[in-house]
């Protein structure tokens, strides 16, 4: 085997690793919202936000951290955009959560700030969802 | 004479460096105690404000945009 040939068998297995590597991470991030509210220690918030249900170990807190930073550069991505506020961009948004993602048995919470567990109907909405 | 002089500016000059010695070792002590107020995760959960205030005109508008948002990125919402 060549010097070269080698060193390119190196060069596609380094790859391959790479590649491997950031499909495992992909793929756990592909769902990271919706593990957290099904842990049941993480809820739906109206204003847009992930919250901690209770008091959560330090790793939960820092993947609901770091699912509300790349909320909050969308939200502040499309507020530019549409000459909104983020905060109205945050708010939609989590009607639009209630509504679609958080399941019965999953925790969200009102602007009136209390923690509630969904039953089998619907989330209740605050006037300005629609 | 002349090499006492030398020798005097000398010492001094260490004792410079050894002022700003101090004053370099102290340095990190002043930031690293800074930087561990500031990383120390809060005992209680960082308390949001939920008062929302918009209109459901504004709600309308964007809500097409935000379905969108959520269908592009399944992992953050």
């Amino acid at each position: 085997m060549s010097r070269r040939t080698r060193l390119i068998l190196a060069a596609g297995v380094a790859l391959a690793v790479v590649a491997g590597g950031s499909g495992v991470a992909s793929a756990m991030i592909q769902d990271a919202s919706a593990q957290l509210r099904a842990s049941g220690q993480v809820g739906e918030q109206a204003d847009g936000y992930l919250g901690l249900v209770g008091s959560a170990p330090a790793a939960v807190r820092a993947q609901v951290d770091a699912v509300n930073i790349k909320r909050r550069a969308y939200y502040t991505d499309l507020a530019a955009k549409r000459g909104a506020k983020i905060e109205e961009v945050a708010a939609t948004t989590a009607c639009e959560l209630f509504r679609t993602k958080v399941a019965p048995g999953q925790y969200y919470r009102l602007p009136d700030g209390v923690w509630r567990q969904r039953d089998a109907a619907p989330i209740p909405l605050p006037a300005y969802c629609g | 004479m002349k090499r006492s002089l030398l020798t005097l500016m000398r010492c001094d000059a260490t004792q410079g460096a050894m002022r700003r010695m101090k004053i370099l070792l102290a340095a990190p002590v002043v930031l690293g105690s800074a930087g561990c107020v500031q990383v120390s995760a809060p005992e209680k959960p960082i308390e949001i404000n939920l008062n929302i205030n918009i209109r459901q005109e504004v709600v309308v508008r964007l809500q097409q945009d935000v379905r969108d948002l959520i269908k592009e990125n399944p992992g953050v919402f």
